[in-house]
């Protein structure tokens, strides 16, 4: 099958990337450029654990043709932290033991991110809002939304978020 | 799960996608967000030979009012019909639909209000994996010749679960549909056939452009919906309502549009039920609960099993989402006294 070179930013570095018209965003994070860091869960939409961010907003990479991306900027769970240093974002996931299995995490992290971006405060509600289109099976959710509100309102006297501060065991 | 083969057309002007309508009609998919058809053609329900891609008709992505009408480009994403506060104002029921379309953060912002228009009827039996129906023989709307809906049904009971289009419905909204032959408009509810299988009166090579909302003076709406999960479910049973305040006495509902929805093969405009509340006070909530338990007799009728919940349970739920949806359009009302 023919494949057509589309351009695509992928965590900030530009590249021309040839795909086939049925890729989908998620396969060719995955398997052209290795970024595994997305997740394929369901496949059609429903568990949100391939969400990445597309020009600005989450989106679901499996119901995302690689080339109705072309031309855009793509985040990845990748492109989060840099280097070693984690984001604030994802330090405060395991500092609230917001991640268990871990499979959902990368979608958590970007749609959380995406909601961080746009609103640098948001109450509960709109964190539990926002992430109603990514599915957890381990947590039961409530320690995903704490560790987002605290990420954006790290809280005095929080003993979780104080743990890097204090160099603090967990144990 | 992969994608079937295809091939890919991304068209710079609306011309260029009529044309490719039109050479291959039956063979062609149109593609906006992609949130409904590319799960269905990943579960091998539909194989569209050419994508048209509507990635680049930007002039299809409005909200305006013009001539007493507010109108809505159908390539407009639902977050921006969340967000419009001329929608929120003129058409509350249709905001309140598009924010339990899907997942907030998700859905919004690559799907598009003529996509949830024109997304497919649902079943439970017929929209599953490939493996799961190579199980057993195919549906009516498979290519086969059983109902799992419906015991011994000769056709298909699909239904159709948008919520947009059920909203619209209620608002008495217009869709034009263009393609190389002209312009075409048509009324919410005449658009659609009794035909589960192929549920829209639309040509293959019709696109749709554009919904057009009659703006009324004073005109109140209220959607109201029920599903099993608040975000990417879709709904088991919904209502969407508009009342329009008599001209001689404001107090009284001078004429009302009740529409349940994800009951049958397209929302049911319930004509009788509405016209009952001809003349009926606003606040009169005894009027409503009749409508609602007179909407859920008429809904009864058609319900079949397609969407997973006890039967018996989403017929009673028309009496409550159409009650609800009453009461809160006739509460918008009070609220503009008020003011």
């Amino acid at each position: 099958m023919q494949t057509i070179d589309i351009t695509l930013t992928v965590n900030d570095h530009q590249q021309i990337i040839p795909v086939k018209p049925n890729d989908t965003l998620l396969e060719v994070v995955r398997d052209y450029l290795d970024l595994t860091g997305s997740k394929e869960g369901c496949g059609e939409g429903v568990c949100g654990s391939c969400t990445v961010i597309l020009d600005g907003h989450p989106v679901r990479a499996c119901l995302t043709l690689a080339l109705e991306a072309n031309g855009s900027a793509v985040t990845t769970v990748e492109g989060l932290a840099d280097g070693d240093t984690l984001t604030l974002l994802q330090q405060s996931f395991i500092d609230h033991g917001a991640v268990q299995c871990g499979f959902c995490t990368p979608g958590m992290l970007m749609s959380a991110k995406a909601l961080l971006d746009e609103d640098s405060s948001p109450d509960r509600q709109k964190i539990r809002q926002a992430l109603s289109g990514n599915i957890c099976r381990c947590t039961g959710y409530a320690k995903i939304v704490d560790a987002v509100e605290h990420a954006a309102r790290p809280e005095p006297g929080c003993p979780d978020c104080h743990t890097k501060e204090t160099g603090g065991d967990h144990d | 799960m992969r994608l079937p083969q295809f091939t890919y057309h991304s068209p710079d002007t609306l011309e260029g996608v009529l044309a490719l309508l039109d050479e291959h009609r039956d063979n062609a998919g149109v593609l906006a967000g992609g949130t409904d058809l590319l799960v269905r053609m990943k579960h091998r329900l539909a194989g569209p030979k050419v994508l048209v891609s509507l990635k680049h008709l930007d002039s299809l992505s409005y909200i305006k009012e013009m001539s007493g009408m507010l109108c809505i480009g159908a390539k407009t994403p639902i977050i921006d019909v969340i967000r419009s506060d001329r929608v929120k104002q003129q058409a509350p029921a249709l905001v309140q639909a598009c924010e339990r379309i899907g997942a907030v953060s998700i859905q919004h912002y690559r799907g598009t209000i003529g996509g949830n228009i024109l997304q497919d009827n649902r079943c439970i039996h017929y929209n599953q994996s490939q493996l799961h129906r190579s199980g057993r023989q195919p549906c009516h709307k498979d290519g086969g010749k059983i109902c799992y809906a419906r015991d011994e049904a000769d056709r298909c009971n699909s239904t159709c679960q948008s919520d947009g289009a059920t909203a619209l419905m209620a608002m008495d909204a217009h869709l034009v549909l263009n393609s190389t032959r002209g312009e075409h408009r048509v009324a919410l509810d005449g658009f659609y056939t009794t035909d589960g299988i192929h549920p829209f009166d639309m040509q293959p090579d019709e696109l749709l452009t554009k919904i057009d909302i009659p703006v009324v003076p004073g005109a109140v709406s209220a959607y109201q919906r029920l599903s099993y999960r608040s975000a990417i479910d879709y709904p088991i049973v919904c209502a969407g309502i508009r009342l329009v305040p008599d001209q001689k006495d404001a107090g009284c509902i001078g004429s009302a549009r009740i529409v349940v929805g994800a009951m049958s093969r397209s929302p049911l405009f319930l004509a009788k039920v509405s016209q009952s509340l001809a003349g009926v006070r606003f606040d009169d909530n005894t009027a409503f609960d009749r409508a609602g338990k007179d909407a859920m007799n008429a809904a009864a009728t058609f319900a079949a099993h397609n969407a997973g919940a006890d039967l018996a349970f989403r017929q009673a739920m028309v009496e409550k989402m159409v009650g609800r949806a009453l009461e809160q359009a006739a509460a918008q009302v009070s609220m503009k006294i008020a003011r």
